[in-house]
């Protein structure tokens, strides 16, 4: 169980404030919020990684957190920025198998919804989304991609650039 | 959880300290402090033009002014928004103002196409000054404001260096605007576009590498 926004807002302000114990509350709670929120949409043998990432940002950016805002669409545009700078950074890995156990996206439905990777990727075109999602979170080849989508080798990287680019532009777009 | 993560969470908790929030008027503050030193050294090395210094300026000084006033404050505006991140905070204000700016190098251009070319109007010596001293004003206050937006979290670079560029740009000229003799619409079409122009486009090459995070 994750905590809700509200709980998550409260413990911001505290550890804004220099709260140890609330900024403890808060970090357990962002690290499973995260790894739901990255599951199956980076390889699964980066997740690990992502979210430390995450974590390190947030501490890093704690003061740009507005306390008259919500919490999580401020973690969201934190997370999206670390995902797609970690798609960037992704090639080719050893393709982990996805974790069932995260498959669920986090709790706070209609928040999670506005703020959610998914969403993200829907903003781009599909031809840019797919071949996004084969090579930078499934693991493909850009061959093997090349292959399943009909798009020629090169078009599929100049596809995965300008996509991450224009996902880029749009990571506070809900 | 995992023991690398538990310890990273114990690292960071170690790590804190209080923090003041980041508020878009500290930017804000910044730019304005900046632009009124960059129309104080206006004033003081080459002097105020004459018909500000008695009172009686003409109506496009006022327009010229307002225009590049708040074409910068739009933009400085959205740039320090951006040190605030949030999904759902797109601000796309200042494009409006921006289009408003438009409206001088646009009829610049389109009463040199019924009028023919103004050469004489354009005046490149005084123009080429007026280019350097906004462009100086506009390093100076793109400076401040990438300085201040270091401290937050812009998720587009990119998008906030074209901000910082055009907000310094125009606030940049509006400084050496308190000098500038020259009321015609080519003059300023050009002289008063280019500094904007060029402000925008150093931003965007130059704020993105020292604003990543």
């Amino acid at each position: 169980m994750i905590a809700n926004e509200e709980t998550l807002r409260h413990l911001m302000i505290k550890a804004q404030g220099g709260d140890r114990q609330c900024y403890t509350s808060l970090l357990t709670e962002c690290e499973k919020w995260l790894r739901r929120y990255y599951a199956r949409k980076i390889n699964p043998a980066e997740v690990d990684d992502l979210v430390q990432e995450t974590l390190i940002s947030l501490h890093r950016k704690r003061a740009s957190y507005d306390p008259t805002k919500a919490f999580l669409p401020w973690l969201a545009a934190i997370g999206r920025y670390r995902w797609i700078d970690g798609l960037r950074k992704i090639y080719r890995h050893e393709h982990g198998e996805l974790n069932e156990e995260l498959v669920a996206d986090p709790q706070d439905e209609d928040v999670t919804a506005k703020v959610s990777l998914e969403r993200l990727l829907g903003m781009i075109p599909d031809k840019q989304a797919d071949v996004i999602a084969m090579v930078k979170i499934e693991g493909l080849s850009i061959a093997e991609a090349a292959a399943k989508t009909g798009q020629s080798e090169s078009l599929v990287k100049v596809n995965i650039h300008r996509g991450l680019k224009k996902m880029s532009a749009l990571i506070e777009s809900e | 959880m995992s023991e690398v993560a538990n310890s990273l969470i114990n690292d960071l908790v170690d790590d804190l300290a209080p923090v003041r929030t980041l508020k878009p008027s500290g930017g804000m503050a910044v730019a304005a402090i900046l632009t009124i030193a960059a129309c104080s050294g206006v004033a003081f090395f080459m002097g105020v033009r004459g018909d500000l210094a008695m009172g009686m300026a003409h109506e496009m000084f006022f327009l010229r002014s307002g225009v590049l006033l708040m074409l910068g404050i739009a933009t400085a505006f959205a740039a320090a928004n951006m040190a605030r991140p949030g999904v759902g905070n797109l601000n796309r204000g200042w494009i409006w103002a921006l289009v408003t700016a438009g409206l001088f190098p646009l009829t610049a251009i389109a009463m040199s196409m019924v009028n023919g070319a103004p050469i004489e109007a354009l005046r490149p010596a005084e123009g080429m000054k007026c280019l350097t001293i906004s462009g100086l004003s506009a390093l100076a206050i793109g400076g401040g404001l990438t300085a201040w937006l270091r401290q937050g979290a812009p998720t587009s670079p990119e998008r906030a260096g074209w901000l910082v560029g055009i907000a310094s740009g125009a606030l940049g000229a509006a400084a050496y605007n308190i000098y500038c003799p020259f009321n015609d619409i080519y003059y300023i079409g050009l002289w008063f576009t280019l500094p904007v122009l060029v402000s925008a486009i150093v931003g965007r090459i130059v704020v993105p590498r020292l604003i990543r995070w």
